[in-house]
């Protein structure tokens, strides 16, 4: 082998090991490094022979082993190709100032986004996440029997002496507390002062401690103020709001003040931040203003009859399950004891599950919604990046010929991302803090815990930890291909930029996208199409221009049944007088108000000789819903009549009228006989006038338990609503009730001045709530999906306008280009559609609890977002696609 | 500002051996790195480093301004090298450190180490 070769062979070795150096030091010492090797082989050779050549080659190979790797790993030079955070930081920032365009839009998108996200999280952290503001709250639960075996009720309230019994039970359950439900009054600050409507509490006296609250001043009532029976001296505990309603008044302490005309003795107010809330699952939460002992002895109370709400305190820590045997153990003594061993179990919900529960599944669709949102936030930003990150191509591969390692290259990408989120996120966070505050204030949301749903700093700190968290996460797919360019591969594409790879990418991620979308999209379809059922949806009234207040007749003003109806006669005279007022009438209880817990004017009737009897006593009772109304209500509210007629304004002496809805009409008189037959309510008979259409009492869009409606005269009821339509704005009327009303009776102040319309709007609220934030999250996602394949078809328009002005120079005119490149839009959305579409399902699964009325295949809901979505991606498309119309091939292929 | 600018040159001190040679070598005029080497051997140092260990140290100290690529010239007719040439900066870099080990020794004489050179 001649010398030349041998060294020619050195040469390919020290070459060889130069690998072992990193690139940078390679392109600055390699060749010098190479070609001291040769020459060290050269003399080697020259003075020493042929074997020392191969220590050579030894000793180069220990020395590249041992110089290669630490050259890799000195600080100050992997500092230097991997540049630093703070210049990094720095030049991100000024490459961003140099395009204000796509940092002002991305980062506004970011914006919206992050800040409806921020909202929502505010909403289920607060409200679904939180404990409740009391001790140990979690082991508070309500507890409720199951009257199923006997009537419909699920969900009923307890007796006295089940109260009883839960607070003798012992071992898990550590208190028991009894509630009255929503015992309103008439209150004043001394006699003769001006009245007012609040919302009083009789509760047990361990309720306070139980609670864990400490009381601003003064004491909570004590056993021994308890169940002293009608007409004894009375306590009253305010709560902090009717406190300061009265003027704050340090002294009040040992004042009287008067509940229904009596007097109660003021004995502790309750701290500001104390609030209690009464929900029931069906009906709008209330505030109660004020707490008295009950009355009476729990123990002797009726055991038939489900007046109180029960609240218990398991053992600290004691798990669901064991309350609910420990529940259930107490409540088959009670079944045993009480119902003859019908099984009317007794079962605990927790305390926090209970007051949430109306407004749950939409939040849970929201949460649902919003992080669906957050992965459209991200692959949007994904595909954004992408675009930008191709025009740097050029620049990248310089770079990394320069010496810029991977992490380098990755780290400045990511950190574009990373900051794009991180600004997305700060300012999200401040448009929540606002939008939050907006919402909770101008939207009439009932929401149970409405007054605790404020952005604080944990969840603006979360937020602004997920918008930097996405904006990494999207900037990954493009900080990956990023680190894959090199120079090689850049010159090897030839004029061809933003080669093959990254077009495959961005058009991976149109596919994702419009997956994501289709899933809002049907999901917003469903929420907004069961939200306009509900619009539709005949509630069996006519809402609108209709007011109602309450008034009550206590028996302390009133103590005569007579008294009352006088006053009532007057008050229906009075209102019908009011200037621009059509129609008057009154009823015990008001459509949409009705609360499955609250059974007192649930009855059971029967219709004795009725052609649709079956002959089975127990199947002929019909439980139904007991309305008394006045003469003028049924017209006045726009109730349809079926037959008959409606209540007329004299009462026949000796007969009681009722009218029957629809359903029990056709239960009992399938033959259409209803008009003239009796029905009874116990022993008590009434004729029936008219069959009417069911006012809903539970909710818009489905009837309720059947109704009788009788003539409240007739059973003394009271309190009454009164109705009145107008053609005013209904609130508008509200001054000369209030003045007509203290004509007659001051005493008596107007309660709870509703228009028809605020009920009806208060009983869809969840749907409302649900369906404008999931549809706008649904149409933000459409946008966000139109603009990047705006941004992709536009791309490839212009990356591909060589091969299409070829393909028009050999013939294809600009109809078929446009088709073909329109052809490839549609590829790809159909793409996204197919896979999107079992993503209808999991949407449905997180706002099924919402729908209402609405299929989860709703064919025209289903059908209408993927076409939607479809038609919006087209045209999308078909906008870039028109730039092929300009394209000249002969000027093109000149250049 | 004589004490900034030594405070410059001291940040550099101690030299490792191969920096020291490297200085002492341009010193005397602009050389390519096989040249160096061949400096080294010739001045007796048993054992001279490693071309890499050696060019490492050149980009470092290139880095430091001590040296500075002296452009690729050739020279008695063989190929173009890349060759360098020291920086008044690494001719004071170099005094120093020269003067460091003048007086190390100094030390190790009157600690008895090495014996007493008589003048």
């Amino acid at each position: 082998m001649s010398n030349a070769r041998l060294l020619k062979m050195s040469e390919r070795w020290f070459q060889l090991l130069g690998h072992l150096y990193p690139p940078d030091f390679r392109d600055e010492m390699g060749h010098a490094l190479v070609e001291a090797y040769i020459d060290s082989a050269r003399d080697t050779l020259k003075n020493r022979g042929r074997i020392h050549l191969m220590t050579l080659w030894f000793r180069a190979l220990l020395d590249a082993l041992r110089n290669g790797p630490a050259e890799q790993a000195r600080p100050a030079a992997s500092w230097r190709r991997s540049g630093n955070w703070g210049r990094d930081i720095e030049r991100v920032t000024r490459r961003l100032v140099r395009s204000p365009m796509f940092a002002a839009s991305t980062i506004a998108t970011l914006t919206v986004g992050l800040g409806m996200f921020a909202f929502v999280a505010t909403a289920v952290q607060r409200v679904l996440i939180d404990p409740m503001p009391y001790k140990d709250a979690g082991d508070l639960y309500y507890v409720w029997r199951d009257y199923r075996p006997v009537t419909d009720v699920a969900r009923g309230a307890l007796a006295g002496p089940d109260i009883v019994e839960l607070q003798k039970a012992g071992a898990v359950i550590e208190g028991a507390v009894g509630m009255r439900p929503m015992l309103g009054g008439i209150f004043s600050l001394r006699e003769g002062s001006e009245p007012m409507e609040i919302a009083v509490a009789q509760t047990s006296p361990n309720l306070f401690d139980m609670l864990g609250v400490k009381l601003e001043m003064g004491r909570g009532y004590s056993a021994e103020e308890s169940g002293l029976g009608p007409g004894r001296e009375q306590v009253i505990v305010l709560t902090h709001h009717l406190w300061n309603r009265l003027g704050a008044n340090p002294g009040i302490l040992g004042t009287d003040v008067r509940l229904q005309g009596r007097p109660h003795t003021v004995i502790g107010v309750l701290p500001k931040d104390f609030t209690f809330v009464r929900n029931d699952a069906s009906a709008p939460p209330q505030r109660v203003d004020a707490y008295i002992p009950f009355e009476e002895n729990l123990a002797a109370a009726d055991p038939q009859s489900g007046a109180y709400t029960g609240l218990i305190r398991v053992r600290r820590g004691s798990s669901p399950d064991v309350a609910a045997a420990a529940v259930d153990a107490a409540g088959r003594v009670i079944s045993k004891r009480d119902f003859g061993g019908r099984s009317l179990k007794l079962y605990p919900v927790g305390l926090k599950a209970d007051t949430i529960s109306r407004i749950q599944p939409a939040l849970v669709a929201l949460a649902a919604a919003g992080i669906v949102l957050v992965f459209m936030l991200m692959v949007n930003l994904a595909s954004v990046l992408l675009a930008r990150v191709s025009q740097r191509e050029h620049e990248l591969a310089v770079s990394r010929a320069l010496g810029a390692n991977t992490g380098a290259i990755l780290r400045s990408t990511l950190l574009e991302g990373g900051m794009l989120g991180f600004a997305g996120g700060v300012l999200g966070a401040l448009f929540a803090s606002w939008g939050t505050k907006a919402l909770v204030a101008l939207a009439p949301l009932d929401l149970p815990r409405r007054e605790a749903i404020a952005i604080d700093w944990r969840i603006a700190a979360a937020v602004i930890l997920v918008g930097s968290l996405l904006g990494i996460l999207g900037a990954a797919a493009p900080a990956i291909w990023a680190a894959r360019t090199s120079l090689s591969s850049l010159l090897a594409g030839g004029s061809v930029r933003g080669g093959g790879g990254q077009s495959r990418w961005r058009r991976g991620m149109i596919v994702a996208q419009v997956a994501l979308s289709l899933v809002l999209l049907s999901s917003g379809a469903l929420v907004v199409r069961s939200f306009e059922r509900l619009l539709r949806a005949d509630p069996g009234f006519r809402p609108e221009g209709v007011l109602t207040v309450k008034l009550r007749t206590p028996p302390e003003f009133f103590p005569k049944p007579t008294d009352a109806i006088g006053f009532q006669d007057r008050v229906q005279d009075a209102l019908a007088s009011i200037p621009g007022v059509s129609g008057t009438g009154a009823a015990s209880a008001l459509p949409l108000t009705a609360t499955a817990v609250f059974s007192s004017f649930q009855r059971a009737m029967t219709a004795p000789g009725a052609p649709g009897n079956t002959g089975d006593a127990e199947q002929d009772k019909l439980l139904i819903d007991f309305i008394g109304v006045r003469a003028g209500y049924t017209e006045t509210m726009g109730i349809r009549l079926a037959a008959g007629r409606s209540f007329g304004k004299l009462r026949q002496n000796g007969v009681a009228e009722a009218m029957i809805d629809i359903g029990v009409a056709r239960r009992f008189f399938p033959d259409g006989s209803a008009v003239g037959s009796e029905i009874r309510f116990g022993a008590r008979p009434l004729t029936i006038v008219g069959v009417i259409g069911q006012p809903r009492m539970y909710d818009l869009h489905a009837d309720g338990r059947p109704q009788v409606l009788v003539r409240a005269e007739d059973f003394g009821m009271r309190p009454l609503f009164y109705v009145m339509r107008t053609s005013r704005d209904p609130h508008s009327l509200l001054p000369d009730v209030t003045a007509a009303i203290r004509r007659i009776e001051s005493r008596v102040p107007v309660g709870d001045p509703r228009s028809m319309d605020d009920l009806v709007q208060a009983s869809r609220s969840p749907q409302a709530i649900g369906a404008s934030l999931v549809g706008s999250f649904a149409v933000g996602a459409l946008l966000l999906t139109a603009m990047g394949l705006f941004g992709v078809v536009a791309g490839s328009v212009t990356r591909r306008r060589h091969e299409l002005a070829v393909r028009l120079a050999v013939g294809a005119d600009h109809q078929r280009i446009l088709w073909m490149v329109l052809g490839e839009g549609a590829l790809l959305v159909s793409m996204g559609l197919l896979i999107g579409a079992p993503g209808i399902y999991f949407g449905y699964r997180a706002i099924g609890g919402l729908l209402v009325g609405v299929s989860p295949y709703d064919p025209l809901a289903l059908l209408a977002s993927a076409l939607g979505l479809f038609t919006v991606a087209m045209a999308a498309c078909y906008v870039p696609a028109r730039r092929v119309l300009k394209i000249d091939p002969s000027q093109m292929l000149h250049q | 500002m004589g004490t900034d600018r030594d405070r410059g040159i001291e940040k550099h001190l101690p030299l490792r051996r191969v920096e020291f040679h490297i200085l002492l070598s341009l010193a005397t005029g602009e050389r390519h790195g096989y040249g160096i080497i061949r400096d080294i051997e010739a001045r007796g140092d048993s054992t001279p480093p490693d071309l890499g260990t050696m060019y490492r140290a050149l980009a470092r100290m290139v880095e430091a301004g001590l040296i500075e690529a002296a452009g690729r010239r050739a020279e008695d007719g063989e190929e173009r090298r890349n060759n360098y040439r020291i920086t008044n900066t690494g001719v004071r870099v170099a005094r120093a450190e020269a003067r460091r080990l003048e007086t190390m020794m100094q030390a190790a004489r009157v600690g008895g180490l090495l014996p007493k050179e008589v003048r």
